[in-house]
């Protein structure tokens, strides 16, 4: 009787225990530290040699830079480690670094400092992130306070001054450990497994193939208040392996969730969808030797107004939007509104393009998502809505190592691509202008219509931000009529997140900023 | 008496065979007629993305809200006859090649086997993508790569058969009468030829099926928007919650395998009466 007892006993004890395990798992609850996935690219934990997206997300944790952005707003830089000041014709801009402000190891932060740090990504030509220095001019005019001057009118400098390429390191520090201001910098073996900087958090450990982990600065004295004191960035490259992570509370954060996989999630994980930077378009060969009939600038506009956006963009999930130009919506100079559907306007281009119902081909790669958006069942819906209208199209999908030369050496008739900036300014548009980069993989040349050259030219040389938000429209809406481009979509960044996590920020650069998510 | 009606043997049927034979006949069945009566057009997109299979789609929609369904049945129209073909083709020049080369000897022999041995020291499937991606992705150049890779097994058991046959008895009374080599190898040697050569095709249609659908499935063989069983699973990669966009053409795949395997099988049985003996021995 008393055994018979004692395995009820411990039946009921294994059953509570489990229930109690099973609500644990089922409402998480806050720690100090939290496990990010993400799909990795990360070659280098230098800032100043760092390029690519997860590399930013880590760089912007551990370092600093002269000015910031506010949440997910880019249209204007805010203050960082400096406020600024630029003359009237923006072409030299003073910094001036806040007081007490500190590196990890506890050492001021001074000019010396700043006028290193910049110099040493301008002496690196061998850094992908060099040319964010190309023509600037570092001056030091006191302890506090730095100048930048340009030749020519740059209001993109401000802009230029966020990205965590351009972080402030602890000179010292750092010129101790082989860092020049040349291509004799041998830094980056020290930055690999410490870091330098003024950030939020300081680098614990460091494998470019697994994961980040990320440890709290305890002299950080900043605007930040952080709530988790430790944080891992796991490489996790398949998209639905970290929604599984995340609803199994093995992570807390899923970076690069698409929009249909967002909208599939379980309950309490919240999701912040916001449209990226990138815009995903078509591409319509001027050059008749290459695109034949497409190079005829009324097959361009049959393309353009025989389209259905909201049905392509139903494609793209949640968080996206219909491209309105070239320049995203979060930009200087971005359109309000896009191309709408006009069939009659279509056919009537399409009867002036001299179009005789010849197959055109369509390329694309197809493996390569953008934001989530794979390109073959978007080329698919592209090619039943063209039919429609009357234009046969054959899809000629490949993958994207393959297309990427055909496309750069400007030898696609029609294709789908996307762009996306480098840094955080509609400048990055402008090589879409004729007879610039862009411009001439579609065969665009700068002859074939001086006027949108004309209109790059002056948003590149505004000395004015009012000036150069209306010269930057003014491109966007002569390329939204009359370009060899279509911009279909610019997809949406999906970042979820626990349930007891909030703070989450887009920005088109460093992805989000870390320091910034807070427990609820 | 229903037998002797069908006027096959019982012996020939075995449950297998019989199941095998109906999965088979009904999807060639549905590959020649399935865009005569599947309820929606297989490329419309007009349907709500990703619905589950339900009671307006049976198998429910794919990313674009095309009819699963209706994919998958006119996807049959794709797969299965061009599996045939490819078998027909591969056993036809597999076939000429293995008989001459058996019956001529020689350096004929050497020159064809020599050739033969070439294409079967490469990984098929792997040779297949090589073919497959010079020609350049397309369904037709996908049923090249198969067929440059599928070939080869037919001539070596011609071949083999061929070897065995030449000295005998009664085909060396044909050529004395006065046979050519080409009569003789019609009149007195493929009548020895065509029972294996059958077996080897019924089970070699399975082994195309799946070649084609792993072309299809790697974007060498059929492109967007044909409905095809491969490139049907491969777009179910992008949408790995929408389990029955991947399920449904994975299941067709299996079934149509396995019956013209079964069907193989049994015409091994039938044309090799030891085999069904071993088989009868071992069950005993």
């Amino acid at each position: 009787m008393r055994t018979k007892f004692r395995y009820v006993a411990a039946a009921f004890g294994l059953t509570a225990s489990l229930a109690l395990a099973g609500c644990a798992a089922a409402a998480p609850e806050a720690s100090d530290s939290i496990v990010i996935d993400t799909a990795f690219t990360l070659e280098t934990s230098d800032p100043g040699r760092n390029y690519v997206p997860t590399g930013y997300m880590v760089s912007k944790a551990l370092y600093e830079t002269l000015l910031d952005f506010a949440g997910s707003d880019e249209s204007t830089p805010v203050d960082g480690l400096a406020s600024y000041e630029s003359n009237e014709d923006a072409t030299a801009f003073t910094f001036t670094l806040k007081d007490g402000r500190v590196f990890s190891d506890g050492s001021a932060i001074t000019a010396e400092d700043v006028v290193f740090s910049l110099n040493r990504v301008a002496g690196m030509t061998e850094s992908k992130a060099n040319f964010l220095m190309n023509g600037i001019t570092v001056t030091k005019i006191d302890d506090m306070t730095v100048e930048l001057s340009t030749e020519t009118p740059s209001l993109k400098l401000p802009a230029l001054m966020t990205n965590p390429s351009l972080a402030i390191l602890n000179s010292a520090l750092v010129i101790e450990n082989g860092g020049t201001t040349d291509d004799s910098d041998a830094a980056e073996a020290f930055l690999n497994e410490t870091s330098a900087g003024s950030g939020p958090y300081i680098l614990d450990t460091v494998n470019f193939e697994s994961q980040v982990v990320l440890t709290e600065n305890e002299n950080y004295n900043g605007d930040e208040d952080i709530d988790f004191t430790r944080v891992v960035i796991r490489n996790v490259s398949e998209a639905a392996t970290q929604k599984i992570n995340l609803e199994g509370d093995d992570s807390q954060v899923a970076v690069d969730l698409s929009g249909d996989q967002v909208a599939s999630l379980s309950d309490g994980i919240n999701v912040f969808s916001t449209p990226s930077a990138q815009t995903i378009f078509l591409l319509i060969n001027q050059s008749e030797e290459v695109g034949g009939v497409t190079s005829n600038p009324d097959f361009a506009n049959a393309v353009r107004y025989a389209l259905d956006y909201p049905a392509l963009l139903e494609l793209a999930g949640a968080g996206s939007e219909q491209a309105t130009g070239v320049i995203p919506p979060s930009f200087l100079g971005a359109l309000e509104s896009g191309v709408e559907q006009d069939l009659d306007a279509a056919a009537a281009s399409l009867d002036a393009s001299g179009y005789d119902g010849e197959s055109i081909t369509l390329e694309y790669p197809n493996d390569y998502p953008v934001g989530g958006v794979s390109f073959t069942p978007l080329a698919e819906r592209i090619q039943s809505q063209l039919a429609d209208a009357g234009i046969t199209i054959e899809l000629a999908p490949a993958p994207f190592t393959t297309q990427i030369d055909s496309y750069v050496n400007g030898t696609e008739a029609f294709s789908i691509w996307f762009w996306g900036p480098d840094y955080a300014d509609s400048a990055n548009f402008l090589p879409f202008s004729a007879g610039q980069k862009v411009g001439l993989r579609a065969g665009w040349t700068a002859e074939q219509d001086s006027d949108v050259v004309n209109l790059a030219a002056a948003a590149e040389n505004a000395t004015n931000f009012d000036e150069r938000e209306t010269a930057f429209s003014n491109f966007a809406e002569a390329l939204q009529q009359r370009g060899p481009f279509v911009p279909l979509i610019v997809p949406g960044s999906n970042i979820a997140t626990a349930s007891y996590i909030d703070g989450v920020a887009y920005n088109s650069t460093w992805t989000m900023d870390i320091a910034e998510l807070q427990a609820k | 008496m229903r037998t002797r009606w069908l006027k096959i043997p019982a012996a020939w049927i075995t449950p297998l065979g019989v199941i095998g034979a109906v999965i088979a006949i009904t999807w060639v069945g549905i590959a020649f007629t399935a865009r005569l009566w599947v309820p929606f057009d297989p490329l419309s997109q007009d349907l709500p993305r990703l619905q589950a299979p339900g009671i307006d789609t049976l198998m429910g929609t794919d990313a674009l809200g095309r009819d699963i369904f209706s994919r998958l049945m006119t996807g049959a129209s794709v797969t299965i006859p061009l599996a045939l073909m490819l078998v027909l083709m591969s056993l036809a020049v597999g076939t000429l090649i293995g008989a001459i080369a058996g019956y001529f000897g020689k350096w004929v022999d050497e020159l064809l086997m020599r050739l033969t041995d070439l294409v079967m020291a490469f990984p098929t499937v792997i040779l297949a993508m090589v073919v497959a991606a010079a020609l350049g992705p397309s369904l037709f150049n996908a049923v090249i790569a198969a067929f440059v890779v599928s070939w080869p097994q037919y001539a070596r058991m011609t071949r083999s058969i061929v070897l065995g046959l030449r000295t005998q008895n009664y085909v060396m009374a044909g050529r004395l009468m006065g046979f050519s080599p080409f009569k003789t190898l019609r009149v007195d040697i493929a009548p020895n030829v065509v029972g294996p050569i059958l077996v080897l095709a019924s089970l070699d249609v399975g082994t195309a099926i799946l070649l084609l659908s792993g072309l299809s499935f790697l974007g060498l063989g059929a492109q967007p928007p044909t409905a095809e069983w491969g490139s049907m699973i491969s777009a179910a990669i992008q949408n790995f919650d929408s389990w029955w966009i991947g399920l449904f053409p994975g299941l067709a795949i299996l079934t149509v395998v396995m019956a013209f395997n079964f069907v193989g099988d049994s015409l091994r049985d039938i044309f090799d009466p030891t085999s069904q003996v071993s088989r009868a021995g071992a069950r005993s």
